[in-house]
């Protein structure tokens, strides 16, 4: 069968609710012979869904409210489909298209649910709806805006609408390149379920009055929010994001040819039209401030089905528009006596009527079709289907916890980050029945084991839990079944394939479930990339657990109880985080080798870095090449490496009023595992050092700010490049409020002359704009030098200008 | 509802080896229980996701209301995002960094033009002087502490009336006091002056102001702590934890050195022994209310948050829970209760705050520690859906027994009945090991009950009450008029002081 996904106005009108175009009709007829042994759709609906014809009928009753105005007995009714709100109507939709809507919907907008109200009164029909146009616009809050957005965003409309899921239920609106189809390979003749799956129609509910409906800015809120206005969830929420929701609004809406303008209100107009409003009964269905619907007209139990709403000849009802095979399934379903729908129907009508088999298999019914497999997508091409087609709900009850399907269904929650078409929310009003439902159909009446039992069961034992904890990691393990190699674990990523993170498992899954699927996936997803490792039950590692199956299973669920406290099983990487300075400088505070635990990093674009201990007030280090590596795994608080060899210096205090020249510069203290305990808690405070922060340029380097003694002194430090290699300028900025001399301990080490300026280390070249500074042994340490300048502070403002060029060997 | 309890298993092993730079290993544990309650809870109190881009990384550690209405937070990787829409019906937040490179937030307030941002180094002023959006100036208003160990973490409480702030410092690797006032609540002056405040922290959580403006700080459990608790801190006080006496003679404005604790006695004994030590206000006992109980957050929304005004909801990092506390002052002495709120949420949490719309955002990660919630970090949003649950609003003690009230009324067959009420008693151990059993376990017997004409509140009269000793209440049997369950069955007062009958 070959269909053409060209967007046709006419050709594929295949509402769930409406009318079935002629052609459609012929194609299901004729595919419908052909069915073989799965289920038959019912022709009046569309899809490969679960009913018969008496339960489509129902169901086309329920979703098209006949009880609004008829009595008698309703079928069991699903959530009611509610009509949208009229709140804000005249912001929404249009002025011209609202009216034209109102006077001929089914033309305007053929397979709407909205039935024809105006057959019966032909000749007046312009007047009733250019009337209901200005009353709807004139008890709106809001005024229709078509101004479009700043930033055009076409293709990215396109895309996400293309993928997200909007397909499923509308249909693609262009042909796409070709995404990821079925493997070839399956699309043999011995594979009964892709021989036997797809003839049918796929759903098209059209958006071909779309663009003429809605400016981008008010389809754009529409899709933002769907049950804001359409509260029953059939067009879900596909949890868009603002931005999301303008990109498609501006695809949906980039052909649009009329000019929308919004129109004032006329009184009079709109006095006539709420008065057809209630004269029509249009409250019946869409709520309405300070209306009540008219009293029921005749039961449906007695119903004359040659007459009336189903009947073409008639001409004083409303009209649907329904097509042969839709009133042949209302009438076999108002005929049937009704008896109460088992569980397994009530959740085959939701099933339907919220389109879940659009995207999920369930049993023999539902599931992708294949014209259109391309618009389902991952990111993780290699997990195959199981990346990008939502998953089966065969069994759904029974696999998830209770508490997970209603995160998934009502607070959308998802762990598969990567498979682009989204899980809609349908409402959690719509839907609060269905979690109950599938656990009374899918949950075994005697659970075998329970999940928390079990775990209780090991932790209970201290030798099972040890054994079953590190029985559990290894099988996880590269060295074990190789699980963490396609999922991620504990929010790091596989190696090869980011499946959904296992760390999830027990929180999400039941523990039968979960048993029976490790030991058989292919049965539960026949083209799963997920591997046995039990095969026939046979543990396929034998040394673990000593090869026993159960033993292993268990081993893993306990595992994965222990959540995000479970230790990395081997063949994962642990990924540092480096943090560059690509664009303009960076600074960065937190605890390092090279500057303590006030340690603040300086990069530059320039490649080179320095460190400074915000503690002692010092510049502590200086590297070319990458900024910072940053630990921030496991309890790591954010401390920081240099991302190359650092040309380290010391780190005790620089600045102080030395009595004399002789006095040794007082040294940092240390501490020891057998002395932890700070011996001089207030070094280098009580030497007069505070730091006091720094403060940014347009470039965003760096001054920091600090004071020794009464001395206030600004450091800023930037990068230049001489002769390709690049040198730290530093200028050091005095305060001080009368003369004085302030020591700096500039450099230490193996302390060398090169000039008059001019000093140098092993990998380090300084060079000093003014004063005259002082060479001399450093008492304690032997061989060692120290760099020390006097500083003649005058009263006020002073600087000196420090280079520093790291020597390369 | 299984009401069993996990056999707790200290996390010492987690903390103990920890030295300056090296982290330590994590192991693996089960993390305890869960209240059973989640399913019900969202009826009342659903969680909504608050999404965060892909590309950005946010491990709440600190929020803050802004004035325009926005919020902020801070992180442990030690950036600011201003975050706007945060109370939208459909949450699609905008995020604008304002600050990053500053070091794990735990502290985070506006004032003035600025922030008020503790960090572990230092409390920092943070500032956009030439309104570009984005923080140019970070001034150091105090670092009048000592920092040497990663494990050495720093919390911030809000401005009190007079406007000082309050910084709590946990000890060295989570045991010892090997840097100057780490185990310290410093106060911190508008004028900018450090000054210790009071002593004997271990490993604190959060630190702020209650419903009467009291200074409170949160404790975990572990040496000289056998549960998680709620400690009121006047001037002057000693919080249990005896490593960072290492410090007084730094300090003279905080008095002398106290009396060493001796292991093995009883809060309520030691007390009267060494006189700076303050009982515990409220005792959360260990694994069914929290495991590292973090910050808490006074709901103070005119009811938006529903019937709890003026309560504090607590947060806990291992369980990713949220509870309630109240607090009263007895005999100059602070005392309360706590009480299960909400379990569920997706990560550890690290701290909570109210939104300008009334709704209680929840963040923080689990990284690093054993966390049930499975997300590596989240922002969450506690909202209550308008529909009034069924609970023990608040508990207050009477001079022979205790004030229960409701949210809604209790039918009188039940609430009437003293054997709706079941109360039993314990008591910790004060000593230096890790963690500690409840011990003096007893029932205490309801004498009678007096359940107020309108329902909402019952006098309970039990036959003795002790000090030092904490009362659990069991009231499953308990149903409203309209015939429910409460939606939490338990609650746990510690009482410390008595109060004489009239």
């Amino acid at each position: 069968m070959r269909l053409s996904l060209r967007f046709d106005l006419f050709s594929r009108r295949a509402s769930i609710l409406g009318v079935v175009g002629r052609l459609v009709c012929l194609v299901l007829s004729y595919l419908i012979t052909h069915q073989a042994a799965a289920q038959a759709p019912d022709p009046s609906l569309f899809g490969k869904h679960p009913l018969n014809q008496a339960q489509a009928g129902d169901l086309l009753r329920s979703e098209l409210r006949c009880t609004a105005c008829h009595g008698g007995s309703a079928p069991e009714m699903l959530p009611p489909k509610t009509a949208p709100s009229l709140e804000d109507v005249g912001a929404r939709i249009t002025p011209g298209y609202l009216q034209r809507f109102l006077e001929s919907p089914h033309a305007v907008q053929p397979g709407t649910t909205m039935p024809d109200m105006l057959a019966s009164r032909p000749t007046e029909r312009k007047e009733i709806a250019e009337g209901l146009t200005h009353f709807l616009i004139e008890q709106s809050k809001n005024d229709f805006t078509s101004q479009p957005f700043a930033k055009q965003e076409i293709d990215k409309g396109r895309m996400l609408f293309h993928s997200v899921g909007c397909v499923a239920c509308h249909g693609p609106q262009e042909q796409l390149e070709a995404g990821p189809t079925r493997d070839p390979r399956y699309a043999d003749e011995d594979d009964d379920e892709y021989f036997q799956r797809d003839r049918f129609q796929p759903p098209a509910i059209s958006l071909g009055h779309v663009p003429e409906k809605y400016s981008a800015r008010s389809l754009s809120e529409f899709l933002f929010q769907p049950l804001h206005v359409r509260s029953s969830g059939r067009m879900p929420d596909m949890k868009l994001t603002r931005d999301e929701a303008q990109a498609i609004a501006q695809y949906l809406t980039r052909e649009s040819q009329q000019t929308k303008a919004a129109i004032v209100p006329d009184k009079s107009l709109a006095a006539k039209g709420k008065q057809y409003f209630q004269e029509l009964n249009c409250v019946a269905c869409h709520a309405m401030e300070g209306m009540s619907p008219a009293n029921p007209v005749l039961s449906l139990d007695q119903a004359d089905l040659t007459r009336g709403c189903l009947s073409k000849a008639s001409s004083n009802s409303p009209q649907f528009h329904l097509n042969e095979a839709q009133q042949a399934a209302v009438a076999v379903s108002l005929k049937e006596r009704k008896v109460a729908d088992t569980d397994q129907v009530v959740l085959a009508k939701t099933m339907t009527a919220f389109n879940c088999i659009a995207c999920h298999k369930r049993d023999d019914f539902g599931g992708v079709h294949q014209n259109y497999d391309p618009y389902f997508h991952s990111s993780e091409k290699n997990l195959g289907d199981d990346g990008r087609i939502p998953p089966p709900l065969t069994g759904v009850g029974g696999k998830l916890q209770p508490i997970w399907l209603r995160k998934v269904l009502f607070d959308g929650e998802s762990v598969r980050p990567y498979m682009e078409t989204r899980m809609p929310q349908y409402g959690k009003q719509n839907l609060a029945f269905l979690p109950d439902l599938l656990a009374r159909l899918d949950s075994p009446e005697k659970i075998e084991q329970d999940g928390s039992k079990l775990v209780e069961e090991i932790n209970s034992d201290r030798e099972r839990e040890k054994q079953y904890r590190a029985a559990g990691r290894e099988l996880l393990g590269d060295k074990g079944l190789s699980c963490v190699t396609c999922h991620n674990f504990n929010g790091k990523a596989a190696p090869v394939n980011k499946g959904l993170d296992i760390i999830t498992t027990t929180q999400r899954l039941q523990y039968d479930w979960f048993n029976h699927y490790l030991r058989n996936p292919g049965a539960y997803r026949p083209r799963t990339v997920m591997p046995s490792a039990w095969p026939n039950g046979v543990a396929a590692h034998k040394t673990i657990l000593n090869g026993d199956t159960d033993a292993q299973i268990q081993a893993i669920w306990y595992f994965l109880s222990l959540g995000r406290s479970a230790p990395d099983p081997s063949g994962i990487r642990q990924e540092k985080t480096m943090i560059t300075a690509d664009d303009q400088a960076k600074t960065y505070r937190g605890r390092s080798r090279v500057a303590g635990f006030r340690g603040i990093a300086v990069g530059f674009p320039e490649k080179i870095n320095y460190a400074f201990n915000a503690q002692t007030g010092t510049l502590s280090a200086i590297w070319q090449g990458d900024f910072i590596n940053v630990n921030w795994g496991g309890q790591g608080a954010g401390d920081f490496h240099p991302a190359a060899r650092a040309i380290q210096l010391d780190q005790d205090v620089s600045f102080m009023r030395l009595a004399d020249d002789n006095m040794p510069w007082p040294r940092m203290p240390t501490t020891s595992k057998e002395t932890p305990v700070n011996p001089d808690p207030l070094y280098p405070k009580n030497l007069g050092y505070q730091f006091r922060g720094y403060y940014m340029d347009d470039a965003s380097i760096p001054t920091l700010m600090y004071r020794s003694g009464s001395v206030k002194i600004e450091d800023r430090s930037y990068a230049v490049e001489v002769e390709d290699r690049p040198q730290l300028k530093r200028t050091l900025k005095f305060d001080s409020p009368q003369p004085q001399t302030l020591w700096f301990r500039a450099l230490s080490g193996d302390v060398q002359i090169e000039s008059e300026k001019k000093f140098r280390t092993n990998d380090l070249a300084l060079t000093i704009s003014a004063g005259k500074p002082i060479i001399r042994p450093i008492a304690e340490q032997r061989g060692k030098t120290e760099l020390l300048l006097p500083i003649k502070l005058p009263q006020g403002e002073s600087t000196l200008e420090l280079i520093y060029e790291p020597i390369n060997h | 509802m299984n009401r069993s309890i996990t056999k707790p298993i200290t996390i010492a092993c987690l903390v103990a080896v920890a030295v300056c730079f090296a982290e330590s290993v994590t192991f693996a544990e089960d993390v305890g229980d869960r209240w059973g309650t989640e399913e019900r809870e969202r009826e009342y109190y659903p969680i909504v996701n608050l999404p965060i881009p892909k590309d950005l990384v946010i491990e709440a550690g600190a929020f803050a209301q802004l004035p325009d209405g926005r919020m902020a937070v801070g992180t442990r990787h030690g950036d600011i995002y201003l975050i706007s829409g945060i109370d939208a019906a459909k949450p699609n937040p905008k995020y604008q960094l304002f600050a990053s490179g500053l070091d794990e937030i735990f502290g985070l307030l506006w004032v003035g033009d600025g922030f008020r941002v503790t960090q572990s180094c230092e409390l920092t002023y943070v500032r956009d002087t030439n309104g570009d959006g984005k923080a140019d100036r970070f001034e150091t208003i105090s670092d009048a502490w000592g920092y040497e160990n990663y494990h050495e973490y720093a919390f911030g409480s809000e401005l009190d009336a007079k406007g000082n702030q309050y910084i709590a410092l946990g000890l060295s690797a989570s045991y010892y006091s090997n840097a100057l006032n780490r185990g310290f609540i410093m106060k911190v002056s508008p004028d900018g002056k450090s000054t210790a405040f009071a002593s004997g922290l271990r490993s604190p959580g959060g630190i702020g102001l209650d419903e009467h403006g009291a200074l409170f700080y949160v404790e975990s459990q572990g040496p000289w702590n056998c549960s998680c608790s709620l400690k009121a801190v006047p001037f002057q006080s000693f919080h249990g934890h005896p490593a960072s006496f290492n410090w007084y003679e730094f300090n003279s404005e905080l008095g002398p050195t106290p009396l060493a604790p001796e292991p093995g006695t009883l809060i309520a004994d030691e007390k009267k022994r060494i006189k700076q030590l303050v009982p515990y206000a409220v005792i959360f006992p260990y694994i069914r209310m929290g495991r590292s109980v973090t910050d808490f957050a006074v709901d103070k929304t005119g009811g938006k948050f529903g019937p709890f005004e003026g309560q504090m909801f607590l947060g806990d990092y291992t369980l990713s829970i949220v509870m309630r506390a109240t607090t009263e002052e007895v005999n100059g002495v602070w005392q309360g209760a706590c009480y299960p709120f909400r379990e569920g949420l997706s990560t550890g949490i690290l701290d909570v705050e109210f939104s300008p719309e009334g709704n209680l955002i929840c963040g923080g990660t689990n990284r690093g520690w054993p966390v049930r919630g499975i997300k590596p970090f989240a922002l969450e949003r506690i909202q209550w859906s308008g529909k009034m649950p069924f609970e023990i609003k608040r508990i207050t003690i009477e001079p022979d027994g205790f004030l229960v009230t409701f949210t809604k009324p209790v039918e009188k067959g039940t609430g009437e009945a003293a054997g709706s009420y079941t109360i039993s008693a314990f008591t910790h151990p004060y000593r230096g090991a890790y963690g500690g059993p409840e011990i003096a376990q007893h029932a205490c017997e309801v004498k009678s009950v007096e359940l107020v004409d309108d329902g909402l509140s019952a006098r309970v009269h039990v036959d003795k009450l002790e000090e030092g000793f904490v009362y659990s209440f069991d009231l499953a049997k308990l149903r409203s008029r309209d015939k429910e369950e409460l939606l939490h069955r338990d609650a746990y007062y510690t009482v410390n002081e008595i109060p004489a009958a009239q």
